[in-house]
């Protein structure tokens, strides 16, 4: 008869000893896992943005190759676009100080100011499990875990995690994402929230507690934006298009699809809007 | 040798697929496609090395995924560990040598691995047939990649063997 020997059951041993720490170890302490776990992120930071600088010369070559003609077809059309944002520009100066007039009279409370932080965007993670982006810039740059991100569209979503030279921003279309949001021309407040993709089509989102009164159509989408409720996202920012309303669970309410911008699968560029006055909750919220 | 020398060829290969693979993620996430390739990193380390290179290589790949993913930490580094630890238990029915049971393996702990992320990330959204139908997508454009990717990462691992001049045969078979 075979002797019976305890060696083969030496890994299932060892996998249970590690499974008993990996239980046992946060509980003795709680800053260990966030600090293997900060080191392994950090560690591979460098390579993802060695990646992003290496594409970024990769355009640069590639723009180099283009004729001079064409160059100077690009400079035309750049400088005719920037004095038509010059116009704008002006214009947009003088709202604004017509806007501060009338605050000063109505005596409205001020608003949140934001500094617009400009960050490429070097990773895209979008699957069924979750929908998130990874920026070129983190705590170094002064970026905040919370802080609302934007690009020409409108709202992108939230930081969610800040590391030293990068960060990670939930998408609008990923189901842990939630904001406040009211439809254009009327200012009651909705609830926007992602929803699981289908991989098929435009992203999409869900909008819940419209008012009944509200029709939407196809012919005639409602735009649902921002509100300056939460704090985080200034108002009138561009979430999506609602084409279709319906009662909601409640009946009180009605629900319907946000069909967002299809340009936020292939983003390069965001801007990461940092309040210059955080929240203090302690403080702020009664 | 404390450490086998190979565990770090074994390592470094790993993260240079996880990386490779989110590249190709990154360049996909327009069309909506994503590719789930943490399979093939599970399955050379448990039949070349010996039990405790095979631990620590698996133990860091899975920090390292851990890491590099939006996941529940420690769910790789536990999930691999359990499922490596399954095929080092049973490697002397496998050939390690020639790629076609490495490629069996990899297929199936990358299922595993799939049904891993959906449980654990997955749970709050099983009712919504948009999330299996990206599922079943992700999971079939996975496969199908895993067909080409897996022999070619096989034989890599086995190359740098020999590019490094280490032992190109498998460890020591475990005792039964």
């Amino acid at each position: 008869m075979a002797k019976f020997r305890l060696d083969k059951f030496k890994p299932i041993v060892a996998l249970g000893v590690f499974f008993v720490a990996w239980w046992v170890v946060p509980t003795l302490s709680k800053s260990f896992l966030p600090f293997v776990r900060l080191s392994f992120t950090e560690f591979q930071a460098p390579a993802w943005i060695v990646a992003s600088y290496l594409d970024d010369l990769e355009s640069f070559w590639a723009r180099r190759s283009h004729s001079k003609i064409e160059l100077i077809e690009a400079g035309q059309a750049l400088a005719r676009q920037k004095a038509f944002y010059q116009l704008l520009d002006q214009r947009n100066k003088t709202l604004e100080t017509e806007v501060m007039r009338l605050e000063s009279i109505l005596d409205i409370p001020s608003r949140r100011e934001f500094r617009y932080e400009v960050a490429r965007v070097i990773r895209r993670d979008l699957n069924a499990w979750w929908q998130q982006l990874v920026i070129r810039k983190g705590k170094d740059y002064g970026i905040t875990e919370g802080a609302a991100v934007i690009f020409a569209g409108g709202v992108v979503g939230r930081v969610v995690e800040v590391n030293a030279f990068t960060s990670r921003i939930e998408l609008i279309t990923s189901p842990n994402f939630r904001m406040a949001g009211s439809f254009e021309g009327d200012i009651r407040p909705v609830v926007y929230q992602g929803v699981p993709q289908s991989g098929f089509g435009s992203p999409a989102g869900e909008v819940r507690d419209a008012p009944q009164d509200l029709i939407a159509n196809t012919q005639d989408p409602l735009r649902l934006v921002s509100t300056r409720l939460g704090g985080t996202f200034p108002p009138g920012l561009m979430i999506g298009r609602v084409s279709w309303l319906e009662p909601g669970s409640t009946g009180i309410f009605q629900a319907g699809t946000v069909q967002l911008d299809e340009r936020l699968l292939s983003l390069q560029e965001v801007s990461v809007l940092i309040p210059l006055n955080p929240l203090n909750y302690d403080r702020d919220v009664p | 040798m404390f450490l086998d020398p190979r565990a770090i060829i074994l390592c470094a290969a790993n993260a240079l697929l996880l990386f490779l693979c989110l590249l190709v993620n990154s360049s996909l996430a327009s069309l909506s496609l994503y590719l789930v390739l943490l399979g093939p990193m599970l399955v050379l380390p448990a039949l070349y090395l010996n039990h405790r290179s095979f631990f620590l290589c698996t133990l860091f790949t899975g920090l390292w995924v851990d890491a590099a993913l939006p996941v529940t930490f420690g769910l790789f580094t536990c999930g691999f560990l359990a499922m490596g630890t399954l095929i080092a238990m049973a490697r002397i029915r496998f050939r390690a040598e020639h790629n076609y049971h490495p490629i069996l393996l990899a297929h199936i702990t990358n299922v595993a691995c799939l049904v891993l992320l959906t449980v654990s990330e997955g749970l709050a959204y099983i009712s919504a047939p948009a999330f299996w139908l990206q599922l079943l997508i992700t999971a079939l454009f996975s496969h199908a990649a895993l067909l080409i990717v897996a022999p070619w990462f096989f034989n890599l691992q086995r190359l740098l063997f020999e590019l490094c001049h280490t032992d190109t045969e498998p460890d020591e078979f475990p005792i039964l």
